[in-house]
């Protein structure tokens, strides 16, 4: 009883009970701690029940009564099943009390155990850690900047910041990925001139941003093609590098496409004098991106097509200010200041308007040229038809010629042709006989490999799925793998933070010790029950051999009893004898139930004795005073009242 | 923890004793810690006499791979099982795991350091002043007649001098009490935050 005991207290303790150190056991409790630890217990146990109950015993006798009936409804609610009333707190017997604590610490811990069960997830772990960290920072006080240690100038202080920029690095290792082997300029490169990872950026705060977002763009770069072999590179069913190519050609043919409608749509800007090269590199931009390319320029571009822009439409007019200025300042000598702004503009004018007219000839001109061009087109084409015509004709010509050639002798040559057409003839027949012979055979070999490939095909569509079924499979096992890691991690961490003044060994020592010692018992009680068994069945023979001797001998005796006298008598002592000794032997088990009744009677009284009638009879009587009293009280007051 | 190719192949390379032996390893794992932590960009630091047998490519190869590895672990804070978890699998042997993690502890207050000085950080105020004016009229209204407060906040900057220096301005009576009040708040739910 002393380890339930010691669990129990423990578990009273755990859940607010402020059991003192001095109290080992059951017995030692008094009314008011157990009232108190009931009341915890039910309030852990069930919040809503629990809230109505006063864990301190009030003074008046008839609250405390109604504490008590309290106390034993909501017992009774939480489904103990054992005989329980007010009479249970206020005056206690130990097993009593013993079990009812003992039903409600079983209930107490498994909620906890429920809510400590789920996994909680990274995140929660996380906050954790961050919620100790703050915890950890608020505890120190804030000290001024001069101070501060080092350590807490880690903390107190964010010291200089930098930005996270990031810069391109240049790595060794992105030709050798591709698999090809790398141009040797390029290898002399990399081993000569190619700087350290950590030199490359141009200062040494971008180091750590620029290797952080390197590793972080070539782990998506990596992720989105897995996605993308996954979804679409596995069902075209060509190796890794085959769909690449694949796809490289596709993305080349594009841009040709577009390249191609993008220069061949006439460019309105063309016409003017301006140079269309702006125009048309804006066009070719918005056609990439997919929107209808509309007469005028684009309402806004990019930054690049701005300057773009800017630069070359501003150029024509820039150099004409610059070469009229150039081709002004020349002459100038004494002259007055309007007199020279006068010349200027007269020959920016004229220059203007030579620039103009130019301008026009080279339109005119390109006009011209672009006629040009169409004609010889045209012509070249004509020229062609005209040749393959001429080349018609001049077989035609041939054949007719060979014709008038035979006409002089006919008829020979009528059969010589004959004789040629029959001789043809024969050979095309041979020769579709032959070609049947050889066609048969072919065609059957066509007709297998074709129901080859289509099982092929088959065959390659099944394992296609399977090995879509094993990357999903896969993908699942590692997923759960990772979530089974994070959760043992998490579950040994939490072991260790548990708190280890429960000695489980001890436990399990004792459990097993105890385990063992009823095992022991019950072998002892097997072998008294066979025992007691054995001596059952001697009892039984024995019984069952005096009956029959007692019955051969009186048959016996009555035989002689009937011609002898002395014989009679004897008869007669002897079923005296047996009628006495039966008696004896119903004596002696009378005896053993009697002995028996005594050793039940003398534990009842033990355990009536246990139960502190006594003192709890006397409690009863004072209590019983007290209630008297406060009715008396209650009386009079009413009476007064 | 999760390592993208080159980082892996790069680290392959290191852990394999036919290219590396112990003690270029040792040297090539100290200058990756060393070139993180250095405040100037050193183009010869991989011109160590130990490395010098071994190609130049591979060398320059390991030691982004090393440097990147490196970073990624103190960013998510790795313990030691998951260090050498990862590390086993690449595979190191239990030698190198052992020398690298003792350096990757030496260094790993240094390099949270730098990566806690990447982005931007508000001014820590560090104290305040504050002197109550009243305000009798002004150009438009004769009569106003309203207490105003002038606060100045001592910050400690966290920019790139972490000086010291002021932020003036004045608040009406109840724009000090909404601020006053979201101190509060935000002192509170610190409180909050802690109570996990």
């Amino acid at each position: 009883m002393e380890e339930v005991d010691k669990i129990l207290i423990h578990a009273l303790r755990q859940s607010g009970t402020d059991v003192a150190e001095d109290i080992q056991s059951v017995k030692q409790f008094t009314s008011e701690l157990i009232v108190e630890a009931v009341v915890r217990c039910v309030r852990v146990i069930n919040p809503a029940l629990g809230g109505g109950l006063s864990p301190s015993l009030p003074p008046g006798m008839s609250a405390r009564f109604r504490v008590g009936m309290g106390l034993a409804q909501a017992c009774q609610d939480l489904g103990y099943k054992g005989e329980i009333g007010y009479q249970t707190f206020l005056y206690s017997n130990e097993p009593e009390i013993r079990s009812l604590l003992m039903f409600l610490v079983e209930k107490l811990p498994r909620e906890s155990a429920e809510a400590s069960d789920q996994p909680a997830g990274k995140s929660v772990v996380l906050q954790r850690a961050i919620a100790a960290k703050i915890k950890a920072q608020l505890a120190l006080p804030w000290l001024p900047p001069n101070c501060r240690l080092p350590l807490l100038c880690k903390t107190q202080s964010a010291g200089p910041s930098l930005s996270f920029r990031a810069q391109p690095l240049s790595l060794p290792y992105s030709t050798k990925s591709t698999g090809k082997a790398a141009s040797k300029e390029l290898r002399a490169y990399q081993r000569e001139v190619l700087l350290p990872v950590t030199a490359q950026p141009s200062h040494q705060g971008a180091v750590v941003a620029s290797l952080l977002e390197q590793h972080a763009s070539e782990l998506s770069a990596a992720q989105e093609w897995d996605s993308e072999w996954n979804s679409q590179g596995l069902l075209s069913r060509l190796t890794p590098e085959e769909y690449r190519s694949r796809k490289m050609t596709r993305l080349h043919k594009r841009i040709e496409e577009q390249l191609r409608s993008a220069t061949s749509e006439p460019s309105p800007e063309s016409s003017s004098g301006v140079p269309g090269s702006s125009s048309d590199l804006a066009q070719l931009l918005l056609s990439f991106q997919g929107s209808a390319p509309g007469d005028h320029l684009l309402p806004k571009g990019t930054h690049f097509t701005h300057t773009q822009k800017f630069t070359f439409t501003q150029d024509p007019g820039v150099l004409v200010e610059q070469m009229a200025a150039v081709a002004s300042s020349m002459p100038l000598g004494g002259q007055s200041e309007g007199e020279v702004q006068a010349s200027q503009q007269a020959e920016l004018a004229s220059l203007e308007e030579q620039l103009q007219q130019v301008a026009l000839r080279i339109d005119r001109l390109t006009d011209h040229m672009k006629q040009m061009n169409l004609t010889v087109a045209q012509v070249t084409n004509e020229l062609k038809d005209r040749e393959l015509g001429n080349q018609e004709k001049e077989d035609t010509m041939q054949v007719k010629k060979q014709t008038v050639d035979l006409l002089p002798d006919a008829e020979n040559n009528l059969a010589k042709l004959q004789m040629l057409v029959e001789a043809s003839a024969k050979r095309v027949v041979s020769l579709a006989a032959q070609w049947e012979k050889h066609r048969a055979p072919l065609i059957d070999e066509h007709r297998r490999l074709k129901e080859l490939c289509t099982n092929q095909d088959m065959e390659s569509s099944r394992q296609l799925s399977e090995i879509k079924d094993l990357h999903e499979k896969i993908r699942e096992s590692a997923e759960k793998a990772k979530k089974k890691e994070t959760f043992y991690k998490q579950l040994i961490s939490e072991l260790e933070n548990l708190p280890k003044d429960v000695s489980r060994s001890a436990y399990t020592l004792r459990i097993l010790e105890i385990v063992g010692n009823i095992k022991k018992q019950k072998e002892e009680i097997t072998k008294i029950l066979s025992d007691t068994k054995e001596l059952q069945k001697e009892i039984n023979n024995l019984t069952g051999k005096l009956d029959r001797t007692f019955a051969v001998t009186d048959e016996l005796v009555f035989k002689d009893a009937k011609k002898d006298e002395s014989v009679r008598k004897s008869y007669k002592y002897l079923a005296a004898l047996h009628e006495n000794c039966n008696q004896l032997i119903q004596t002696i088990e009378d005896t053993g139930t009697i002995l028996r009744e005594i050793r039940d009677l003398e534990e009842q009284i033990e355990t009536e004795s246990g139960n502190k009638t006594v003192a709890n009879l006397e409690r009863i009587l004072e209590d019983n005073k007290a209630i008297r009293a406060e009715n008396l009280a209650l009386a009079s007051k009413v009476r007064e009242g | 923890m999760e390592l993208s190719d080159s980082v892996q192949k790069g680290l392959q390379s290191i852990a394999d004793p036919s290219l590396f032996d112990l003690k270029s390893f040792t040297v090539l794992i100290d200058i990756a810690f060393r070139s993180l932590l250095s405040a100037h960009a050193d183009h010869g630091i991989l011109a160590d006499p130990v490395l010098e047998h071994i190609e130049r490519v591979l060398v320059k190869q390991c030691h982004a791979a090393a440097t990147t590895c490196i970073l990624e672990m103190v960013k998510q804070n790795a313990d030691k099982s998951t260090i050498s978890s990862c590390l086993e699998d690449l595979p190191f042997d239990a030698e190198r795991i052992e020398i690298f993690f003792k350096s990757y502890q030496n260094h790993k207050e240094e390099l949270e350091g730098v990566l806690a000085s990447l982005g931007s950080q508000l001014p820590h105020i560090n104290d305040v002043s504050w002197r109550l004016q009243y305000h009798m009229k002004n150009g438009h209204v004769h009569k106003v007649n309203e207490p105003f407060y002038l606060l100045s906040l001592n910050v400690e900057n966290g920019g790139l001098e972490g000086s010291a220096k002021d932020i003036n301005f004045s608040c009406t009576v109840e724009q000090l009490q909404d601020l006053v009040g979201k101190m509060k708040d935000a002192a509170k739910s610190l409180e909050k935050a802690t109570q996990m």
